[in-house]
């Protein structure tokens, strides 16, 4: 019991000093990529630190949803994030949530981001909320199929199980076409859920383009705080997903101690990969039109529906 | 079990004449009619929870002198779970109701509906428990009726006239259909009673056990509002007093939910071919879709909830039709779970449609208008009322840890589960089924984010709104209860599946009570943990535990600093709610997007300033969405019917004269064929 | 040599699924550069799957036929189709006559349709390469799709060349590759139907200054 509650706090607190490095890295990818120099990769630490101080402004329009909201998607992202595995491939608070309940919490804070975007009466905010609804509405189809596909090859929708077979390479035998499907799917799904070129820009306040940052765009001082924070946990919670469902590659698979620094190791080096890999990805490409995100989406989704049909049909 | 019988009985029938003594107090008529009928459903919620845990089923008889009519009962496991479930919504909309008909003093006969109230709440309960075929018409018929009246208590506006109507003509046609399938039952079995229909005496052959599963079908479906013949639910539901909208919404059409697994699993013995499965699969997962698409696209508040409902029951028909499948192929654990799943969703819905509609009353007492852009602000004026649409709308949104989410994740477990399934076809539809209900999942979240962001926050939009006060105090409670009974629901599984389990158990022929629960009930784990796990209870203490560590983290790094409050920027100039996003407008990407689906139509006029044409004078903006089904399905039945009346209409000559004779010949005819 | 040909077979299976891949990224673009592009480099993954196949079997009159495609498909036809766009013009498709999630989702639906029709023919193929049968003839199904889709020649000239990409998959999965002269003549014929559309575009550019086909339409009267 005490050992788990030593992981489960383990694990949040890699998460929690993680995130704002992931944020500060893919920044400083896309600066290089265009000869800049760019600020340092801990920007985001002292970005938060400052705004934790700051004197927070809230709108007389506002209700008690507005302040509530940022705690609610803090909690919200973290625990999606200890729900699955970071370093080591059993997670402690497994039983609390399969992947669909990661799916559903990111969505109880998207649900109470939303409200808030609302609350302030300002129409940025409505825009944000009802730009977000929409891409909601179009990337959970597709992240439940790929799921559904990846669920498949081990039997199991529960990610530890998923985690903890992949590295130990058992499971049922496949081809490696219904994971690459998946994956370039879940890749998609990532890209949009987090608001990265080319779905959302994280870089921009122009209300033609924003759509995350339009929804917060009220909050202030330890409010704005805990929310960037909640944004980069996601971002976190999706890398982490990817990385140790597809590579779970040095994940230490028991309690031992050196095990365990081996898997720490190999996750920060997997998750700083894809950040880099992102930051190359939002530097290819621009960003699209509102309207054009069901193309990108709809390749995702179509994706997916070919991983299933490849696991089904191939040896079958 | 009798005497609760009894006393729920003399309750309801109470609550239906006591207050025709009081002809001129509609004060004493209000209290008199729902205290009774809240003491009957109390009696209804004891008789429901003793039933299900009763070794034996529970029935009694009343022989009738009309052949093959016995006014018999019995209370099985899955009776008892609607009773339950209808005396729970019946005795919270019965509080509720205390305050809110004070709303129609003078306006109608509070007498009038409250006896309706009463009626209606016992033709229920009787449907779900009637043993007999023929008695079971009497009560469902009477419970149509009963509903009709409900509907057009405003009777004197149009459209809830319109709307009685078209409800009337489609729930005959739907109780047309299923008196044919009682029919034949009646032909093979030489009897109306439930037991006859099990064990006929000799076994229906299988072209009419599909004809029977098709009728039922039809006819079950029309009342639970199920694609394509849920046009009328959308009229009806929101045209009744909201109390009556939450028993509509919330209760009475599980009952066909209720009579669709009476007759599948229970008549037919849960032996069918596989395609009967997928069929209610499909209709299931088109429902769904289609019902919370429309939903979106509605901006008065009860119409919404109304759509709502056809989704919930697409879903719930989601659990029930992969549990067919799964029967179809001798997977009985995972049957129970599909049913067990369809049922959680089937009570879950009740209990959060029947809050949502009793807000959405609250919101009519307390603004006298349903238009959502009308809304707005209400939070800080309503904050209780506001706290429970609230619970609600994320209940419904299916977020963890309430109990939409819980019913939810089992109907996908269940179709998850669909690579133990034989066939390619169906391994691959039930995976789709899931992305259906992960989209319309999602697109309900987006909705209710719309109605409670709209109706609930930012500035008030009009003076109805600027003006709303709390809803009276019975009200409140009423709307309290079902919200905590949500949250009770969502964090207490290991409840709530054991009774469900009871009722699953003899249809599926396996109790699945072990293999769903886990840790000593403590977390979900169908059929094992190594597949799947969830435990709201941890995720609801993480949630709280990890907003406390938010608080710590701020405490910590900045210590809580005093906030500022200023108004919200708006561009330099004051904001009005003029400037808010409107319904209209937050749905907008959605319409685009699904345009094929909506077939939209905009007309935006514009009128110009004379001395410059780029200040508009004024705008007139309207959308319509195109109503599909009503335009080519309905309306070109409609046509025909009165088509064929306008040929009819020929022997039709008005004179007292031709219809004597009209008879006369009739008479004749008759005579000579007696011959 | 057992898990040696479980691991090519699948690899080919893998090299097909890219080929599949690409067809929708293809159905998905809008920019006519970047269809091509996206051609070449599905033609690529085919010279790989036809050298797969080669070295697997020990056919050596495939590597012909893969070096052949390399050429032509690879690198001589994008450069023509490359040169014509440029003169032409034209960037971007915006009018389709069928949307592209909508397209998506029908290209979904062509391939489950060859999966569920080549089944009971898969059993009859040979071990190594009898899923990419299905692939190859999804492949077809989706060129096809894109001629009647698109608006512009050129990617309706794309759309064909993606059926012929999927028609040498199906010949090396089913039969590891046709005889080397009727291969031969494919390619020249592919190459010289290329030209000729290549021409035709011109001229119809020359004619109605735009190369939306659909004003053919026009020339019925």
């Amino acid at each position: 019991m005490l050992q788990a509650i030593i992981l489960v706090v383990a694990q949040m607190i890699v998460l929690l000093a993680v995130s704002p490095f992931l944020v500060g890295l893919i920044r400083k990818v896309k600066a290089r990529l265009q000869l800049r120099r760019g600020a340092s990769v801990l920007q985001p630490y002292a970005d938060l630190a400052k705004l934790f101080r700051k004197q927070p402004v809230v709108s007389t329009t506002t209700s008690w949803i507005f302040t509530a909201t940022p705690y609610i998607v803090f909690a919200s992202t973290l625990a999606a994030g200890l729900l699955i595995p970071i370093f080591v491939s059993i997670t402690p608070l497994d039983f609390a949530g399969n992947i669909i309940a990661v799916v559903y919490l990111l969505a109880l804070g998207t649900f109470f981001l939303m409200l808030a975007g609302l609350d302030a009466g300002s129409s940025f905010g409505g825009m944000g909320s009802s730009r977000e609804a929409i891409v909601a509405s179009l990337t959970e189809p597709a992240m439940i199929l790929s799921i559904f596909a990846i669920a498949l090859t081990k039997g199991s929708t529960n990610l530890s199980t998923i985690v903890h077979k992949t590295a130990l390479l058992e499971g049922i035998a496949t081809d490696p076409s219904p994971y690459l499907m998946a994956l370039a799917a879940l890749l998609i799904v990532a890209l949009a859920e987090t608001g990265r070129v080319p779905v959302d820009n994280p870089a921009t306040h122009l209300e033609l383009t924003m759509i995350h940052e339009a929804m917060v765009l009220e909050y202030s001082g330890r409010y704005l705080a805990l929310i960037e924070w909640a944004a980069g946990l996601k971002l976190a919670v999706f890398l982490s997903l990817i990385a140790n469902v597809f590579a779970p590659w040095g994940i230490a698979t028991t309690l031992a101690p050196t095990a365990m620094g081996i898997g720490l190791l190999a996750y920060l080096l997997k998750v700083s990969g894809l950040a880099v890999l992102i930051g190359i990805l939002e530097s290819m490409f621009a960003k699209l039109r509102l309207f054009r995100v069901t193309d990108l989406l709809g390749v995702a989704f179509i994706l997916a529906l070919l991983g299933l049909l490849f696991f089904y049909i191939l040896r079958s | 079990m009798q005497n609760l019988f009894l006393l729920l009985f003399a309750g309801y029938i109470g609550g239906l004449l006591l207050p025709l003594c009081f002809p001129t107090k509609p004060a004493v008529q209000n209290i008199l009619a729902h205290g009774s009928a809240g003491l009957a459903s109390g009696a209804g919620i004891l008789l429901g929870v003793t039933g299900l845990f009763a070794p034996e089923p529970w029935t009694a008889s009343v022989q009738s002198t009309i052949p093959f009519l016995s006014f018999a009962v019995r209370l099985d496991s899955l009776a008892s779970l609607f009773v339950l479930t209808i005396s729970l919504v019946g005795l919270v909309a019965s509080i509720y109701a205390i305050g809110y008909v004070t709303e129609f003093y003078g306006r109608a006969s509070i007498a009038a509906l409250g006896a309706l109230f009463n009626g209606f709440l016992l033709s229920m309960t009787l449907v779900v428990i009637a043993d007999n075929g023929f008695f079971f018409l009497i009560v469902w018929e009477l419970m149509s009726l009963l509903s009709y009246f409900l509907v057009v208590t405003e009777y004197e506006k149009a459209e809830v006239r319109y709307a009685g109507f078209f409800y009337l003509v489609m729930t005959h046609v739907g109780t047309a259909f299923i008196i044919l399938a009682f029919l034949i039952f009646f032909q093979a079995g030489g009897s109306f009673s439930f037991e006859a229909f099990r064990h006929p005496e000799q076994p229906l052959p299988e072209g009419i056990r599909t004809l029977v599963f098709l009728m039922a079908l039809i006819g079950f479906g029309t009342k639970a509002g199920i694609v394509p013949l849920h046009v009328w639910l959308p009229y009806a539901h929101p045209s009744a007093p909201s109390h009556i909208s939450a028993l509509m919404s919330g209760v009475m059409i599980k009952t066909a939910i209720y009579a669709l697994v009476r007759v599948y699993f229970d008549f037919l013995g849960g032996q069918f071919p596989w395609w009967w499965g997928f069929i209610v699969l499909v209709i299931g997962a088109v429902s769904a879709l289609l019902g919370v698409m429309y939903a979106l696209m509605e901006h008065d508040l009860k119409s919404l909830l109304a759509y709502h409902s056809v989704e919930n029951i697409g879903i719930i028909l989601l659990g029930i039709g992969a549990g067919m499948i799964f029967q179809t192929y001798g997977l009985t654990e995972f049957a129970a779970l599909g049913l067990l799943a369809g049922l959680y969703h089937t009570i879950n819905h009740a209990m959060f449609k029947a809050l949502l509609f009793l807000g959405a009353g609250s919101l009519l007492y307390a603004t006298h208008t349903r238009n959502m852009e009308e809304y707005g602000g209400l939070l800080r004026r309503m904050p209780w009322t506001g706290a429970f649409f609230l619970i609600g709308a994320v209940s419904i949104s299916a977020l963890p840890p309430t109990n939409g989410f819980v019913s939810e994740w089992l109907i996908f477990q269940s179709l998850f589960l669909s690579f133990h399934l034989p066939t390619v076809l169906l391994k691959f539809m039930l995976p789709l089924a899931a992305a259906a209900l992960a989209l319309t999942s999602v697109l309900a979240l987006a909705c209710f984010a719309k109605a409670f962001g709209i109706s609930f926050l930012a500035l008030p939009r009009s003076s109805h709104a600027r003006l709303a006060e709390e809803v009276p105090i019975t009200m409140r409670i009423a709307m309290g209860l079902l919200a905590v009974v949500c949250v009770l629901l969502g964090l207490a599984p290991m409840v709530v599946v054991p009774m469900l389990d009871r009722v699953v158990t003899p249809f599926a022929g396996q109790s699945i009570e072990g293999k769903v629960l886990a840790l000593d009930g403590w977390a979900l784990a169908p059929v094992n943990m190594e597949f799947s796990s969830l435990s709201t209870p941890v995720l609801a203490l993480l949630l709280v535990a990890l907003s406390m560590l938010g608080l710590g983290l701020v405490a910590a790094f900045g210590g809580l600093v005093k906030q500022r409050y200023y108004k919200t920027w708006g561009c330099g100039i004051n904001l009005t709610p003029r400037m808010e996003y409107t319904a209209t407008g937050f749905v907008q990407p959605i319409k685009r997007v699904f345009g094929a689906i909506y077939q939209p139509t905009v007309k935006l006029e514009t009128e110009l300033l004379e001395e410059s044409r780029y200040f508009a004078k004024r705008r007139h903006f309207e959308f319509h969405i195109e109503p599909v089904f009503q335009k080519y399905l309905y309306d070109p039945v409609v046509a025909c019917f009165i088509g064929m009346a306008e040929r009819l209409r020929v022997i039709q000559g008005g004179s007292l004269h031709l219809y004597l004779a009209y008879i006369f010949v009739t008479l004749i005819v008759l005579l000579l064929f007696a011959v | 040599m057992q898990i040696s040909s479980h691991i090519g077979s699948q690899l080919v299976d893998l090299c097909s699924a890219l080929l599949l891949l690409t067809c929708f990224a293809i159905v998905a673009q809008r920019r006519l550069s970047a269809c091509v592009d996206l051609f070449a480099l599905q033609s690529a993954f085919l010279v790989l799957t036809a050298a797969l196949v080669a070295f697997l079997t020990g056919n050596h009159h495939i590597y012909i036929a893969a070096g052949l495609t390399c050429l032509i498909k690879v690198i001589i036809i994008p450069r023509v189709l490359k040169k014509v766009i440029e003169r032409l013009n034209v960037k971007r498709e915006l009018v389709m006559n069928v949307n592209v999630p909508a397209g998506l989702l029908i290209c979904g639906g062509l391939v489950m349709l060859a999966f569920f029709i080549t089944q009971p023919i898969l059993p009859l193929g040979f071990l190594l390469t009898r899923d990419s049968l299905a692939i190859a003839f999804a492949i077809v199904l989706i060129g096809f799709f894109t001629m009647i889709a698109r608006q512009k020649a050129v990617s309706q000239l794309v759309g064909f060349l993606v059926m012929e990409n999927g028609l040498f998959l199906g010949a090396t999965a089913a039969t590891y590759g046709m005889p080397l002269i009727v291969e031969l003549g494919v390619f020249f014929d592919v190459l010289i139907a290329v030209l000729i559309a290549g021409i035709y575009t011109n001229r119809l550019q020359d004619a109605f200054d735009s190369v939306d086909t659909s004003h053919l339409t026009g020339l019925k009267e």
